[in-house]
């Protein structure tokens, strides 16, 4: 029994080597092929922003395929990503990327958000593959001591410095005080710390900092807390279900900051304008990439020109998601090439070393992966549209917002 | 003093609203023994029916909350009648799974039609509200509360006063004489679940007007029904709206003077209390001695 038991173990394992991929072929290409892998949020929760992150992948697909594809020393490769469902849930992100090396695929783009990103770059890690997050901002995921993983985007602690840093640049008169309420998940908590870090070196008194529970659609606590410590600028660092319930719940409460709301992921949303309507007006938000963002590069050009051509393929404007996407996966094969090489370990060190100026900005990496380098942009909601105001300006500051009920 | 009289009202209003949520699901559990996972997805149907009749004709939410009351009514007696009839007199664990698979397909259905987005009913009212000094009442939460407190009575008084309302409780109590006393328990009890899809839909609506929506919360209302039905005795109309206001006014007090970030787990230590104390819930009786069969 035991002889047959070790004999079946035996043939398990032996067949289980032979799926492997063969030895001979290099990390990632199959034939002449370039193979990238992703595993995204394409049903559940965050479906809408995996998708949107999905698409800015094709388009670079697209765009790099066009162009001829990807040089490799005297190679060309055509370029393509497979795509895998992690129906919203980090541990089956991880999983899948893990499956994705049971395939040979070394070349990872990052999926939908910190939480995912973060079980990922374990596994990524583990398995000496190489992932660009595209969208998992919070620092801790770069904090690990990893050395496989990099962040295209700016990290979570620019979120809401970003607001604070354009507020104090451009505000007349410049708010003195300001309250900070944030979700209590790890990505919202970095961002609100670094908001406050900010405001105190630009001089404002940080009044008070709040913390609600993550997805909480009522915030009215928080607010009557800060109410009587009549804030100049209420910040938030959240996310859209929370940003929704601070401006709808203090226009309930009537609470009319001197100077107006900032809110790090949502107002840049087209939801947050659709569900608010003039409430929305005024608002600031950060945002990781607008059409007016500077910089330019020899594949996707300027900024403006990427969101026509994205109009083109795609028919919808780009939003900030679509963006990075397109920039993680640019990043990786700008590695490549310079590395002139698939072997993971060559194109890590190019990575390590790219320094280049891009549609998305700046893309370097400091010792722990982020790119710090990369300013982040500030909009305003005006007219029911999100409009650029910082660093580059698409339109004035409009300061100080007034009250709700004179709008 | 102001804070603590705005904090009270808020944490009022909010409970209001979740008692809204959750008497429905107390009535189906406390009455037909069926936990309904899927009430959430009724809850967030609702908010959408609204959500659409008001966007795509215009038609003003509180005319939309009578529609999604009355689609929901319908929908809960066919699932009732057509589908958790057929396993009522297995083990609770089997309406539960159905009840669990409803859901998901519910809450699955919703997102690929509607997307993941968040949504919200706008109104040009629900934003505003009453100031006394710095103290604020707004419209829609007030609203949402004073809905609460009507359908809680009327279906209370429904139970109690009306010959359909007295064979709902009788079937609940003991089906068997029930059917004796020529009963048609079949019909009672889609009866009994339609009524609660109904209020889950009128709650759905309210949710949309006051906040945002999307179909994976389906859970949360779920959950906090659960508790809401735990707290005030199953079955007990006027006991859910005490569950939903206790619940409100404990999550807004631990928000304003502890951690915001502790109002689940002080909600739920309130309802562990609550059964050591008082097993039966608030206000409930011990309803279930007297049924014949469990």
């Amino acid at each position: 029994m035991t002889r047959r038991f070790v004999i079946l173990v035996c043939c398990a394992l032996l067949l289980a080597g032979a799926c492997k991929g063969s030895e001979g072929e290099e990390a990632g290409a199959q034939g002449s092929t370039l193979q990238f892998g992703a595993a995204l949020s394409l049903t559940g929760q965050l479906s809408r922003e995996g998708i949107l992150t999905k698409d800015g992948y094709e388009y670079c697909k697209q765009v790099v395929n066009e162009e001829g594809g990807v040089e490799v020393g005297d190679k060309t490769y055509d370029l393509d990503i497979t795509y895998q469902d992690d129906k919203s849930t980090p541990d089956v992100a991880a999983q899948l990327v893990d499956q994705m090396n049971d395939d040979n695929v070394k070349f990872i783009l990052g999926p939908y958000g910190s939480s995912s990103t973060e079980a990922a770059s374990a596994v990524v890690e583990r398995n000496g593959q190489l992932m660009i997050s595209s969208a998992g901002a919070d620092d801790t995921i770069y904090e690990k001591g990893y050395q496989n993983t990099f962040g295209v985007l700016s990290p979570a602690s620019e979120y809401l410095a970003t607001i604070v840093k354009a507020v104090s640049d451009i505000a007349q008169p410049k708010p003195k005080t300001v309250a900070i309420l944030s979700a209590d998940d790890g990505f919202s908590k970095t961002a609100a710390e670094g908001g406050a870090a900010q405001a105190e070196e630009e001089g404002m008194e940080v009044v008070a900092t709040e913390f609600f529970a993550e997805g909480s659609t009522d915030v009215s606590a928080q607010l009557t807390k800060v109410k009587p410590l009549n804030p100049d600028l209420i910040l938030g660092s959240v996310h859209l279900e929370e940003g929704v319930a601070i401006i709808k719940q203090s226009e309930e409460l009537g609470i009319n900051p001197a100077g107006g709301f900032g809110e790090t992921v949502a107002p840049p949303t087209p939801d947050f304008i659709e569900t608010l309507g003039p409430a929305a007006e005024y608002t600031l938000g950060s945002s990781q990439w607008t059409p007016e963002t500077e910089g330019e590069d020899e594949l996707f050009g300027t900024a403006e020109d990427y969101a026509e051509g994205f109009e083109a393929a795609f028919g919808d404007t780009p939003e900030y998601h679509n963006a990075e996407a397109t920039a993680a996966c640019l990043a990786m094969i700008l590695a490549i090439e310079d590395a002139g090489s698939l072997e993971p370990e060559a194109v890590r060190e190019s990575l390590a070393n790219l320094d280049t100026e891009s549609f998305f900005g700046p893309i370097k990496f400091d010792e722990n992966g982020k790119n710090i380098y990369k300013p982040m942009q500030v909009i305003q909601i005006q007219d029911g549209k999100p409009v650029t105001v910082w660093p580059s300006a698409e339109g004035e500051l409009k300061w100080p917002a007034p009250p709700f009920d004179e709008r | 003093m102001e804070q603590f009289l705005q904090a009270t009202i808020n944490g009022l209003l909010q409970g209001g609203l979740y008692a809204l949520v959750g008497v429905g699901f107390s009535l189906v559990w406390g009455v037909i023994h069926v936990v309904n996972i899927a009430h959430g997805a009724f809850v967030i149907l609702g908010a959408y029916v609204a959500w659409k009749l008001d966007g795509a004709f215009g038609i003003d939410p509180l005319l939309g909350l009578v529609v999604a009351a009355v689609l929901l009514f319908v929908i809960g007696y066919a699932v009732q009648r057509g589908v958790i009839n057929l396993v009522i007199n297995a083990p609770i664990w089997m309406t539960l799974l159905l009840t669990f698979g409803l859901e998901l397909l519910l809450v699955n259905g919703l997102i690929l039609i509607f997307t993941g987005d968040y949504r919200s009913i706008a109104t040009s009212y629900a934003s505003g509200g009453l100031s006394f000094g710095d103290v604020r009442i707004p419209y829609g939460r007030l609203l949402a509360f004073g809905l609460a407190v009507l359908l809680t009575g009327l279906l209370a008084m429904f139970m109690s006063r009306s010959k359909t309302g007295q064979a709902i409780n009788a079937t609940g109590m003991d089906r068997v004489t029930a059917r004796l006393m020529g009963i048609n328990a079949r019909h009672i009890y889609a009866l009994t679940f339609a009524i609660s899809a109904a209020l889950a839909g009128a709650a759905g609506t309210m949710v949309g007007i006051v906040g945002t929506f999307n179909p994976v919360d389906a859970g949360v209302f779920t959950l906090r029904s659960f508790v809401i039905a735990v707290l005030g005795g199953l079955g007990n109309m006027w006991g859910a709206l005490a569950g939903g206001i206790v619940l409100g006014l404990v999550e807004a007090w631990s928000g304003q003077y502890l951690s915001g970030t502790l109002i689940h787990a002080i909600g739920f230590g309130v309802l562990i209390l609550v059964l050591i104390v008082r097993p039966t819930g608030l206000l409930g009786r011990p309803y279930s001695e007297a049924r014949a069969e469990t």
